[in-house]
């Protein structure tokens, strides 16, 4: 009888592997079918995915801030004083206000280089699970979305759209390990590949050996044919360690990203660049060094 | 496994699904993320005998293989699923005691929900998927081992229960 159970069970696992292995393989030829499942998913998913985004951005930051305690106790000091009352309204306010700063800042970006974007709320990240690196905004093709559309954030490049539905979009953002984009550096021109590494570091590649880069520079995006995938003159990130080993035919340095990939709250989607290219008139403004106070007091001689 | 048993399973494990894509998803953990789904599904399949595990390992991959941010070929967490399912009621769960305690119940289900991941981003990697940097990879499987352990109390009371319901009256 036992054998009997185990042949069945062997039988039974054979033919849900051949099933699954058989899935993998019209995923992969293209049948627009199993493709079109997760588009479905996606539909199903943006209403549930939307109410979450407002329930759990609040306390999304709890499991992290719980093991970052004492980095935070001037913050939890702070607001200790505050009254009890209104703690909830000013936790949700906060929100609100943040929403609201990276919503002006991606638009003063998008009309300082005259793009025609369209706005959108975070409402999901890709999981655990899933080992990508993306994230799931609620404007779709109903707004005007299309796949391989250049999305951007206050500070500068966030991603591309990968796919889309009638009320959401996947973003593959720009840390994920699959995602390339072509950059130029600010003031030299010089140019170079710029790829994810699932954090928000990223390899720069340059094209050319003879290419002078130091760190502090400003790396902006090259731009595509036809602004698909990405538009020209980006903020992407800035230069914070260049590679000298020897021998190397190009030069490769390490970037970090001008967003923060981590609390990306407020995205733009560039719809059209209107053909215009801002060239560097994107890149960030230096940080001004505060004026330092000096006084000087001479003392009397009678004192 | 009685065919009765297929929807109830498959709808309990959308709701968790669902759960995971629209809230969990959302939270900032420390040290990478935790995949509830995945906790639970191991977690369940631990309970159920060798036919009916293969077949919620198989429902269960093929519900994970739904999340649009996915990037592998649809059918690859099923194929993981399925293979990982058999692997741990018949090597696994045959040494263990017949009676599981929470304690053992939490730890097998917090290496095998581990385990699940870094297979997946194994059969990805040969299906030719760009794969993360090893310390991306590392932070994401012990980080997922730490929240899964950590908070094996809340879901894993809430998948013998489901595998319960799941159950006809003559199977209870």
């Amino acid at each position: 009888m036992a054998t009997r159970g185990t042949n069945r069970a062997r039988l039974l696992l054979v033919s849900l592997l051949v099933t699954s292995l058989l899935l993998i393989t019209l995923d992969l030829r293209g049948v627009s079918v199993v493709s079109s499942i997760r588009g479905f998913t996606q539909s199903a998913l943006a209403p549930f995915q939307s109410f979450g985004s407002t329930l759990i951005s609040p306390i999304g930051q709890f499991f992290s801030d719980l093991f970052n305690l004492n980095n935070t106790r001037e913050r939890i000091d702070e607001l200790e004083k505050e009254n009890q009352e209104l703690k909830a309204q000013v936790i949700f306010n906060k929100d609100i206000e943040g929403e609201l700063k990276q919503l002006k800042g991606v638009l003063d970006l998008a009309g300082k280089a005259r793009f025609k974007t369209v706005s959108a709320r975070v409402i999901s990240k890709g999981g655990t699970a899933t080992i990508s690196e993306s994230i799931v905004i609620d404007q779709g093709s109903s707004a005007g979305i299309r796949r391989d559309m250049t999305v951007i954030a206050a500070s500068g490049l966030v991603g591309v759209v990968k796919s889309t539905t009638a009320n959401a979009s996947v973003v593959m953002l720009m840390s994920d390990p699959s995602f390339r984009v072509g950059v130029r550096v600010a003031g030299s021109q010089f140019m170079g590949v710029l790829s994810g590494e699932g954090q928000n570091i990223f390899s720069l590649q340059m094209l050319s050996a003879a290419a002078d880069l130091s760190v502090g520079d400003v790396l902006l995006s090259r731009g595509s044919s036809g602004d698909a995938p990405f538009v020209p003159g980006v903020p992407v990130g800035k230069i914070v360690f260049v590679e000298n080993a020897t021998g190397q035919l190009t030069k490769e340095a390490r970037v970090e990203s001008f967003v923060d990939l981590n609390s990306i709250g407020v995205v733009s989607v560039v719809l059209d660049s209107r053909g215009s290219n801002p060239g560097d008139a994107l890149v960030p403004a230096a940080p001004r060094p505060a004026p330092t106070i000096t006084v000087f007091v001479t003392p009397s001689p009678n004192e | 496994m009685s065919i009765n048993r297929v929807p109830i399973s498959s709808g309990l494990l959308l709701l968790i699904f669902l759960f995971q894509e629209a809230f969990v998803n959302r939270i900032n953990f420390f040290l990478g993320g935790f995949a509830l789904y995945l906790a639970f599904a191991i977690a369940w399949i631990l309970r159920e005998e060798r036919s009916s595990a293969v077949l919620i390992g198989f429902l269960a991959g093929l519900i994970a293989d739904l999340s649009p941010t996915l990037e592998a070929p649809f059918g690859l967490w099923t194929f993981t699923m399925t293979g990982l399912a058999f692997l741990i009621v018949t090597y696994v769960r045959g040494s263990l005691d017949s009676n599981l305690s929470p304690l053992t119940l939490s730890v097998v289900t917090t290496i095998f929900s581990t385990f699940a991941i870094a297979l997946f981003v194994i059969f990805g990697a040969i299906l030719g998927q760009d794969v993360p940097s090893f310390s991306v990879i590392a932070r994401e499987l012990i980080g997922n081992a730490l929240w899964s352990f950590v908070l094996a109390p809340l879901y894993i009371p809430l998948a013998i229960r489901s595998h319960k319901l799941s159950l006809s009256a003559r199977e209870r």
